[in-house]
């Protein structure tokens, strides 16, 4: 895994991005700003299934309905996020908030899609009414945590110096 | 006299604890970042709704009075975790173009949805013709200049 991201950090197009004075701060922007899409849409989804919000909206218009804005969102943010990896892989390597990230986003995208094809399917039984099945506010609740500690490990990680002692014990980075 | 008063935000004890405990600055920017998603999300629910996109078979002052309280508690919570970042780096933030630019859109932004946009997104659908849409191209356009103007005080400043 680090002969790979080493090999990207010197590719002449990784080291040109990163030396680019521009292309940070203008693929974090759009990260940030594309996240507020995705996130947020996401947020009131989750929120609906927990029972917090628009519960007068009957469960199934939201996917039809939002989701292809949020999927917008979440591509244009794996895009960046990609993007910002390639110009500096190595001082995401050894970053143990980078890792969390992607973890959290494996296990979200995992209750996204077990929610999906398990508990969604029976959406027509309790679409109008104001009683969610438990399986599905347990995804809602799950989904909220999960996402909102994708953003915490995400903003995490421009402090290199507050990981965990234990990790710095691995010397991953070193 | 303003540049005093930032001086003076900077001097604050408060200020100090902040720039000195470790975990002080990265927990308020993760509350703050959070609080934006929450925010963001409850602005584009309504603003989409406006745009004919969306939610469009929920009526919309029903979805905008839902989102209300949200965007409200959400904003407060903005402010709340913003202001100590303010304090704990005022200096920086005065000499900073995207701060000053920031502010006027929030100012110009809560200006906007306490008026026009409450008052289009409350009304009866129907009876404004292409308003709701410009008004929502208008939300989204500002509140997408905010966070960018954000993002750049911490990148360009």
């Amino acid at each position: 895994m680090r002969s790979l991201f080493e090999w990207v950090d010197a590719l002449p197009s990784s080291i040109a991005l990163r030396e680019s004075l521009n292309a940070y701060p203008t693929m974090l922007t759009i990260h940030v700003v594309s996240m507020c899409l995705f996130a947020g849409l996401i947020a009131y989804w989750d929120m609906r299934l927990v029972g917090l919000t628009l519960r007068k909206v009957p469960v199934s218009n939201i996917p039809t309905r939002l989701f292809p804005w949020a999927l917008t969102g979440y591509g244009i943010n794996l895009i960046t996020g990609a993007l910002l990896l390639y110009s500096q892989p190595m001082r995401y390597y050894g970053n143990f908030y980078f890792w969390a990230k992607m973890v959290l986003m494996l296990i979200a995208g995992i209750n996204m899609f077990w929610f999906h094809y398990a508990t969604y399917k029976s959406v027509q039984a309790w679409d109008q009414g104001r009683e969610i099945p438990m399986n599905a506010r347990l995804a809602g609740v799950v989904s909220l945590v999960l996402w909102a500690a994708v953003v915490v490990t995400g903003r995490m990680m421009a402090y290199s110096g507050l990981m965990p002692q234990w990790w710095n014990n691995l010397n991953i980075g070193a | 006299m303003l540049q005093s008063f930032f001086q003076w935000m900077q001097g604050l004890p408060f200020s100090a604890w902040m720039l000195e405990e470790t975990w002080a600055s990265p927990i308020i920017q993760c509350a703050h970042l959070v609080a934006l998603v929450a925010f963001a999300g409850a602005v584009l629910v309504v603003d989409m709704r406006l745009l004919g996109r969306g939610l469009i078979k929920t009526p919309l002052n029903q979805l905008a009075r839902e989102m209300d309280r949200w965007m409200i508690w959400s904003f407060v919570a903005l402010f709340v975790t913003g202001a100590p970042q303010v304090l704990s780096t005022a200096l920086k933030q005065y000499y900073s173009p995207f701060f000053w630019w920031k502010m006027q859109i929030v100012i110009i932004g809560l200006l906007f949805n306490f008026t026009i946009r409450r008052r289009v997104a409350f009304a009866e659908e129907g009876s404004l013709g292409h308003w709701p849409k410009v008004v929502g191209f208008l939300s989204i356009g500002m509140w997408t200049g905010v966070s960018v103007y954000a993002r750049l005080i911490g990148l360009l400043s």
